[in-house]
């Protein structure tokens, strides 16, 4: 090992002269130095990927002249958990936290999600384009692989159990070179029978028309995976936080974490914005910040390089073109770290374009840009002929990718009261079944050397979702609004959302009163005119709901303010 | 199932005019209306100006409905509100349509159908605005909503994107509001709106136009805090170099309409891609027997006395006795933006009502219509501009359309006057 670290700083010093010194450090390769640009920096690190995964790549260099920005945290400053103790504080209210959160609550445990932003799934969970991976594109050896199928197969079971809406329409991979058949051929028989992703089979042009007849006349053959799924990153996220609920978690919004105190290899207390929590066992499911939870408890022994992309979602008309999850693909070395993204078929029906990869230091910097849009347009037009028009909305997510580009599913190597679920990027949302129950079984495993843990004989796996009456039969539809004549009172027009569905969303077990909120768990909002019309309606029922005047209603964050007021007395109207 | 003559889907402008126009013609009516009350987006429209044409007066949009409502109400017309429809399908030259409202979900069968269901604004997406998305982002029409309607004051220092009447008229109520409008920028070099708009709502009340300028990005992670403004190229992409940032906290934007057709798609009826709306005949009828557009849903109108107006004739001709889809193509020439109808109806006809808009600004021009190439036809026009709809009645000398009748419309401009 000695030789290899040596042989490292001699590479990076032919490269970065003097710039990067190297060292290796209980089983982690740390670089420190300073460098003028951050490709260089990420350049440098991944020259220090080892093979073995156990060793890790921590990035100490700083970046010349740069501040990188602060965790951006909630306004809000209060006592509301302090002095609160918990067997187990779940940090991350992502697809991740929220998966631990609900596999966790099947044993009788007192467990506590912090999420500092104000609802679930505000970041890459809440920003990806939604596709339950076949895992065709993974090889074996990496903990994405060990996950993706096992996990893809449990999606019917799972969104049944949790009353989100799921499609297997399939991903087609086209290719327009006839000669790299029998290469295609022997790669997916490779994953076929190797690597045991077995809906992997080729198809013919002709088949693939059938299957999709808006794509490119040039490509001349496809991998197909039927197994692949759509369904709303989001949605899946909230529901499994639901469900936790449901069976005992306390969920702690607007909650960020901010230090932590460690003792004798041991976290002892954690630092919140609204006070100490001291818990027993910490979970880091913190996504681009979990190597900085990782710090914070004394245990760092990865880096996060965030890594953004951009999606555009099409309009529900540009959704029928397409039926499934497809994309092109040449032999070209694809150096993005991302498999190029494709056009994805949502399982609400539109299409979704992307996504790209531009690596950041800036770990939140959600903006998005006109070039990004261009290019994923240029790149997808070769599979089908999208059309920027179609445009409604995009949106930017940041990856949460380590250096070796796998995800780190283990306990604490230094601090022994922690379990990290770090490094998840695609395809997360896919393993997040799979995962999950790994990262409960290590958690059990730690409280087990102290106490006995007993089942949740109370635990109910079935959360009943919101009724989606657009797409229910016009039978049920009358039932429903028979009993409830909100169901019959349409706010948003696009997506054809009722009043009772938007009552039924503030009413939810995670409370989230924000426009933001409300969009996310029943869409209005989501259409064709971006909430023009239903915004102020959906305001309105808010604040009837909570009882509350429109200037203290929020889009999302306690600062995004709508209204700052009323500009005369006795003015109303109602929906 | 309750059966109709016409069913009216909309209950604005358009819709009420439709109504009471098939109803005039002793039709069995019914109109859905999807909001909770009838006037459509003119309830919100609380500035003066609407009824120049249709009464000769200068009224505010609650009153100028009021009118049509008052009639509406009048001819004991059967009408729901807060009525979305969900479904139509099309049986035996009847149309079967199920819609929603409090007592569940319901059918009805009806002979015509009238689509009346407006227009909606371009969002922020939709002209390629980047960067965060924080509050304090308002189409002109919610912003207009909030004000006029629930009486919120939604900010403190406005940037307005769009010189169209909404983004000019909502300048001067943001500033009759209390709020500080810093300006209002167009991406076009000549002002989208109307001349009188222009000077009532900007001039009068200081507030500067940018011509050639837009919004490219905006910024603040909570509420907005800043736009990036850039100059704009004569094709209107954006000038590198250009960049200025504004301070601001609200962001109105006034960016063009678009008629609202999913029903019409839903029923496989095609769209101009000119006028984003269907393609009908001097009828008002679409390609499909028995349904007829009117007023912005078809086109989207400068003035609102011209919705009403289509509205009527869809309305008086959907209770037609014959019908046929029947009709011919008119060539139009490259200097029009638009012009509705689109065909003219093969029959017995005198005269047939056209709406259109100039592609660009004309001092002086010729309208020309030729059938089989011969001229029957010839209009002055004077100062033409796109803001601004003209109207015009072709008198048919024949007497008659025939499916092999070649009809062609030419705008032609006299470069003479300057």
């Amino acid at each position: 090992m000695e030789k290899k670290i040596a042989d490292l700083q001699k590479k990076l010093d032919q490269k970065y002269p003097g710039c990067i010194q190297v060292e290796l450090d209980q089983s982690r390769i740390v670089l420190t130095g300073v460098m003028n640009s951050w490709e260089d920096i990420i350049d440098a690190c991944k020259m220090c990927v080892q093979k073995d995964k156990n060793i890790h790549v921590v990035n100490h260099i700083e970046l010349k002249g740069v501040k990188k920005p602060q965790m951006r945290i909630s306004s809000i400053q209060d006592t509301k958990y302090d002095g609160r103790h918990c067997d187990v504080l779940i940090i991350g209210g992502g697809i991740s936290g929220a998966s631990i959160a609900r596999e966790l609550s099947r044993y009788k445990l007192d467990i506590l999600l912090v999420e500092k932003e104000s609802d679930l799934a505000m970041q890459a969970s809440g920003r990806n384009d939604g596709e339950i991976h076949p895992g065709v594109d993974l090889n074996k050896g990496s903990l994405k692989q060990k996950y993706v199928v096992k996990s893809n197969r449990s999606f019917d079971q799972l969104c049944q159990e949790l009353d989100v809406p799921f499609k297997r329409v399939g991903q087609i991979v086209g290719f327009k070179d006839k000669k790299l058949y029998p290469i295609i051929w022997a790669y997916a028989m490779q994953r076929k029978y190797i690597c045991g992703v077995d809906d992997t089979c080729l198809i013919s042009r002709k088949k693939i028309k059938e299957l999709e007849p808006n794509l490119s006349d040039d490509i001349q053959f496809g991998l197909y995976n039927p197994m692949a799924g759509s369904v709303s990153p989001y949605g899946l996220t909230i529901a499994y936080g639901e469900n936790a609920i449901q069976n005992g978690v306390e969920i702690a919004l607007n909650t960020a974490v901010l230090s932590m105190e460690v003792n004798n290899h041991k976290i002892i207390r954690v630092t919140t914005n609204r006070g100490m929590i001291y818990p027993d066992i910490v979970i880091n499911a913190a996504g681009v910040f979990a190597d900085d939870i990782a710090k914070m408890a004394d245990d760092e022994f990865f880096s996060i390089h965030p890594r953004k992309g951009t999606d555009s979602i099409l309009d529900l008309k540009a959704g029928k073109m397409i039926s499934s999850i497809v994309s092109t693909k040449t032999l070209k070395k694809d150096n993005s770290h991302s498999k190029g993204g494709g056009i994805v078929h949502t399982v609400h029906d539109n299409l979704l374009i992307g996504p790209d990869a531009i690596e950041t230091y800036e770990k939140e910097n959600f903006a998005t840009e006109r070039k990004s849009i261009d290019q994923v347009f240029s790149k997808h037009q070769k599979t089908s002929n999208i059309r920027q028009s179609d445009i409604i909305t995009y949106f930017t997510g940041v990856r949460a990718a380590t250096f070796e580009e796998d995800f780190v599913i283990e306990k604490g190597r230094n601090t022994k009261n922690i379990v990290h679920c770090a490094g998840i990027q695609s395809p997360g949302l896919t393993t997040a079944p799979a995962v999950s129950k790994d990262v409960v079984k290590m958690t059990i495993d730690l409280l087990s050397e102290h106490k006995t843990v007993e089942k949740n004989e109370l635990f109910n796996p079935i959360r009943k979702g919101i009724p989606d009456l657009k797409h229910m039969d016009l039978k049920k539809r009358n039932e429903l609004i028979q009993k409830n004549p909100d169901y019959g009172i349409i706010i948003c027009r696009c997506e054809e959302i009722s009043k009772g569905e938007i009552l039924d969303a503030l009413n939810s077990v995670l409370e989230v009163t924000t426009i933001d909120g409300v969009k996310k768990r029943v869409r209005p909002g989501m259409g064709r005119c971006q909430g023009g019309f239903c915004m102020p309606l959906v305001a309105k029922i808010i604040s009837e709901y909570k009882n509350i005047p429109l200037s203290e209603v929020r889009k999302s964050g306690a600062d995004s303010i709508i209204s700052y007021g009323k500009t005369k007395e006795n003015t109303d109207e109602t929906i | 199932m309750k059966q109709y003559d016409t069913l009216v889907i909309g209950g604005g402008p358009a819709g009420l005019a439709a109504a009471i126009g098939a109803k005039k013609e002793n039709g069995e009516v019914l109109l859905l209306e999807r909001e909770q009350r009838l006037g459509g987006i003119l309830k919100q429209c609380i500035h003066d100006g609407f009824g120049l044409i249709q009464f000769k007066e200068r009224l505010s949009g609650p009153e100028y409905v009021e009118r049509f409502i008052q009639e509406f109400l009048s001819l004991n017309i059967d009408y729901e509100t807060l009525a979305f429809v969900i479904k139509i399908d099309k049986k035996e030259g009847f149309y079967h349509v199920s819609y929603v409202s409090k007592k569940g979900v319901c059918e009805v069968t009806v002979r015509s159908l009238i689509i009346a269901t407006g227009c909606r604004e371009r969002t922020a997406k939709q002209i390629q605005i980047h960067g965060t998305r924080p509050s304090g982002v308002f189409t002109a029409g919610c912003a207009q909503h909030f004000v006029n309607l629930l009486g919120e004051k939604i900010g403190n220092k406005c940037v307005i994107l769009g010189s169209g009447d909404i983004g000019l008229i909502m300048a001067r109520r943001l500033t009759l509001e209390g709020m500080k409008v810093l300006g209002v920028y167009e991406a076009k070099a000549t002002p989208s709106g109307l001349t009188r708009n222009l000077v009532q709502c900007l001039e009068d009340y200081q507030i500067p136009l940018y011509l050639s300028h837009t919004v490219t990005r905006v910024f603040g992670e909570e509420r907005l805090n800043a736009v990036e403004i850039m100059q704009v190229d004569e094709k209107m992409r954006p000038i590198e170099g250009t960049q200025e940032i504004v301070e601001c906290d609200t962001l109105i934007l006034s960016v063009g309409l678009i008629p609202e057709n999913e029903i019409t798609e839903s029923l496989g009826i095609a769209l101009d891609l000119k006028t984003k709306g269907p393609y009908v005949d001097d009828y008002f009828m679409s390609s499909l027997e028995n349904v007829y557009i009117c007023g912005n849903a078809l086109h989207v109108n400068d003035l609102v006395d011209y919705v009403s107006e289509s509205g009527l004739i869809a309305g008086k001709n959907s209770m037609r006795q014959h019908v046929s889809t029947q009709s011919v193509s008119i060539d139009l020439s490259d200097d029009f933006l638009y012009l509705v109808p689109q065909r003219v109806s093969v029959h017995d006809v005198q005269e047939s009502m056209f709406y259109f808009r100039a592609k660009k600004e004309m001092k002086a021009a010729d309208l020309l219509v030729k059938v089989n190439g011969k001229e029957i036809m010839k209009r002055r026009y004077k100062n033409l501009k796109p803001p601004e709809m003209e109207k015009i009645k072709v008198k048919w000398e024949m007497g008659k359309i025939s499916e092999n009748d070649h009809i062609e419309i030419e705008l032609k401009e006299d470069l003479c006057v300057k």
